[in-house]
């Protein structure tokens, strides 16, 4: 099932995410986080979209994940937060 | 005493085509950052003109390809974030310098306010009072002129961004997709309300040189350096058709998203 969600951040950038969803298990199968906001590294939102496979799509799951991976990599986002981008997956789902 | 100021390099690039201006931030980026060249400074125009979009946007989402191509308008994905650009009527600047330079912050809001203050100082050498609004825009009265994008690789930085010599807001959204066609008319009256260009500002329309001279200036005040006319070295040519061939001609790069 292939979703997509539009989702103005906070104070920040427009974020749009295309969801490649399997309802039955509910798990991401692929997705790709895109908008006009700014990471760096560049190549971590890659990193990100990659750990996301096979995650089940549950608000403190995802949430404590995105962080997870931002912490351990030094990931700098302006203009997108953690909150945000697990916001953004949600809202695919509504 | 002589207080001599340090030597930074200026580039001057009129019309070249979208891959190549991108290749070539890139190749300076990559030059600097192996010591080879001193931090430099370009500015620049397109030829054919040309949409840039943000390293994380999906092109297909964001433009629309078929009135590009009706127009003779070339796309680009660049290797900075940020939003997609129109760029045609403006002065496209590009800054590369080592992160651990002391005229650069390491904070990456910080130095984006710096080097906006180079943008601010060259437009008030046009008569022109602005300020920066975070993250990356500077305005007149409010209104946008300019905005920037920033990247780091190799403990480098490049930012590029616009200065706006004139706008046409109808043909942009002309090669912009938006959400719905009904909203169309709606957002190209709230841009107009909220860009505007240094002819709008001085009812006068200003050649690339003399916005160039002024922003060079800005740029010389802000950092306390001197920039010195000069051009790519080989090594650069080189990388920049290098990667004008393997990234931004290429449809898997433009197309990635």
């Amino acid at each position: 099932m292939r979703l997509k969600s539009v989702y103005k951040i906070p104070n920040g950038k427009l974020l749009k995410v295309f969801l490649d969803y399997d309802p039955r298990s509910n798990l991401i199968r692929d997705i790709s986080i895109t908008g006009d906001f700014f990471a760096y590294p560049e190549e971590s939102v890659e990193l990100i979209e990659r750990e996301l496979r096979n995650t089940v799509v549950d608000r403190d799951v995802l949430f404590s994940k995105i962080k997870s991976i931002v912490e351990r990599n030094g990931i700098e986002f302006i203009g997108l937060d953690v909150e945000g981008l697990t916001q953004g997956i949600l809202m695919c789902l509504t | 005493m002589f207080n001599m100021s340090e030597q930074w390099r200026l580039l001057k690039t009129e019309d070249r085509t979208a891959y190549t201006n991108m290749a070539i931030d890139w190749a300076v980026l990559k030059a600097n950052s192996r010591g080879l060249v001193p931090p430099t400074v370009r500015f620049y125009t397109w030829k054919p003109s040309a949409i840039s979009i943000g390293y994380f946007q999906s092109l297909k989402e964001e433009v629309d390809l078929d009135m590009c191509k009706r127009l003779g308008v070339n796309y680009v994905r660049r290797i900075t974030g940020g939003g997609a650009v129109y760029h045609e009527h403006e002065l496209t600047y590009s800054i590369v310098i080592p992160e651990s330079h002391p005229q650069i912050s390491k904070n990456i809001m910080e130095s984006y306010s710096r080097i906006c203050g180079a943008l601010i100082r060259g437009l008030k050498r046009l008569r022109i009072n602005s300020q920066y609004v975070p993250i990356n825009d500077v305005v007149v009265d409010g209104k946008k002129i300019s905005g920037s994008a920033q990247t780091r690789k190799s403990k480098t930085v490049l930012q590029h961004g616009t200065v706006l010599l004139d706008v046409d807001v109808d043909k942009m959204f002309s090669l912009l997709r938006v959400p719905s066609e009904k909203i169309r008319d709606k957002l190209i009256s709230d841009v107009k309300q909220r860009v505007t260009s240094i002819k709008h500002v001085l009812g006068e329309e200003l050649s690339f040189e003399e916005v160039a001279d002024a922003m060079k200036t800005g740029f010389e005040e802000e950092f306390n350096v001197e920039l010195v006319d000069g051009g790519l070295t080989r090594t650069e040519l080189e990388d920049s058709k290098r990667f004008e061939k393997n990234y931004f001609s290429s449809y898997e790069w433009n197309h990635r998203k």
